[in-house]
């Protein structure tokens, strides 16, 4: 029974929550899959097909509706589509 | 009146570092203009103090070069800055792989959230990731109550560029909370070692800037010496999340081997 136990302990590692409550289980799902595709194709020099892209849409829109929920003050980027860079003058 | 330095490298974008958000002023008497003393030492390095510890080394002269960083000898309030290197000894992708998954760790209990605002690939084949951190300082909860729960965060913002061709990584990560007090900047950057590829070494940069206010001197050691703890707390981290996925891929090679035999089996085995 103890080793069992140690066993799944040692699987089911603590992971991060997500700045909005309602997201967190979409970032570990979304984390999950990131993490095993950057290790074993991005790394290696594989970068075609992110399997993660699905995953990763619906876990956006959850958080920037926390983002705007909570009024955090994210600058410089928008959120569709590439990071685009704040004009100078507005800085 | 000096006008505003243009064409300086930008703190809050992504391509570099630059000028702050309290523009230009008192610090610029206090910090003078790096220049090379009469025994070739950094003048500006005896001035700030050189807060390497360990086996990092203070490379404030050696790492950044006057014309990079025009407006450290502006000043705009008051700035410290402060570099370090490390090395683990470690390949690059598996050090790189546990910077991706660096959160949650013992050493940085305060950090209870990391969101993705955004992750693409550009033309030349770099990883750009955009974070959210938010940290919990575990305020006493009267002030929690005065201030409202929700306020207790505050929220750093950080990019990082993966060049898995030229094997490196580049994280810079700004405050985006109490800005109008304090930026702090930090930059890493985690490559092989020249000399030896199943090592990775890892240059830390940090800017910190305080508006307005000037510091006593103690309370600025006090920060370079909570900054020094702070990065060997996150080397620490790094170590321990390496650790941890060495151990991960050890037992899932094992169990396929058929040296472990996973509970299901074991309790079918004691079925009969």
């Amino acid at each position: 029974m103890t080793s069992e136990c140690a066993v799944v302990a040692a699987a089911t590692t603590v992971a991060m929550n997500s700045v909005g409550e309602a997201c967190t289980d979409m970032k570990r799902e979304y984390d999950q899959c990131f993490n095993r595709w950057f290790a074993e194709k991005f790394l290696k020099g594989d970068s075609s097909g992110d399997p993660c892209t699905d995953l990763f849409k619906r876990y956006q829109q959850c958080v920037q509706k926390a983002i705007k929920e909570k009024e955090i003050p994210i600058e410089g980027l928008e959120f569709m589509g590439h990071g685009k860079e704040k004009p100078e003058n507005s800085s | 009146m000096r006008p505003a330095l243009r064409g300086g490298v930008s703190l809050r974008r992504a391509q570099g570092w630059g000028k702050t958000r309290a523009g230009i002023g008192r610090g610029a008497a206090r910090l003078g203009v790096p220049r090379v003393g009469p025994d070739g030492a950094c003048a500006l390095r005896r001035r700030l103090g050189c807060w390497g510890r360990g086996r990092g080394r203070c490379s404030f002269c050696a790492s950044l070069s006057p014309g990079a960083y025009p407006d450290i000898a502006q000043g705009a309030g008051t700035m410290k800055i402060w570099t370090s290197e490390h090395v683990f000894d470690h390949p690059w992708e598996t050090v790189t792989t546990a910077a991706m998954q660096k959160y949650p760790n013992p050493m940085n209990p305060s950090v209870v959230g990391v969101d993705v605002l955004d992750r693409h690939i550009d033309p030349s084949g770099k990883l750009h990731s955009h974070r959210l951190l938010s940290t919990e300082w575990g305020l006493p909860s009267i002030v929690k109550s005065l201030i409202g729960a929700a306020r207790t965060k505050t929220y750093v913002q950080e990019h990082s560029v993966v060049d898995p061709v030229e094997k490196t990584m580049e994280l810079k990560s700004t405050n985006i909370s109490f800005t109008n007090m304090v930026s702090v900047d930090e930059r890493l950057i985690y490559k092989p070692h020249p000399q030896d590829p199943e090592k990775t070494v890892l240059t830390q940069e940090a800017i910190i800037t305080v508006k307005g206010v000037s510091l006593s001197s103690y309370l600025e050691g006090l920060m370079a010496s909570t900054i020094s703890s702070n990065a060997s707390k996150g080397r620490e981290a790094m170590e321990w999340v390496i650790h941890k996925l060495n151990a991960e891929i050890e037992e899932l090679t094992a169990s396929a081997r058929g040296t472990i035999r996973t509970p299901m089996a074991a309790a079918a085995f004691a079925e009969k």
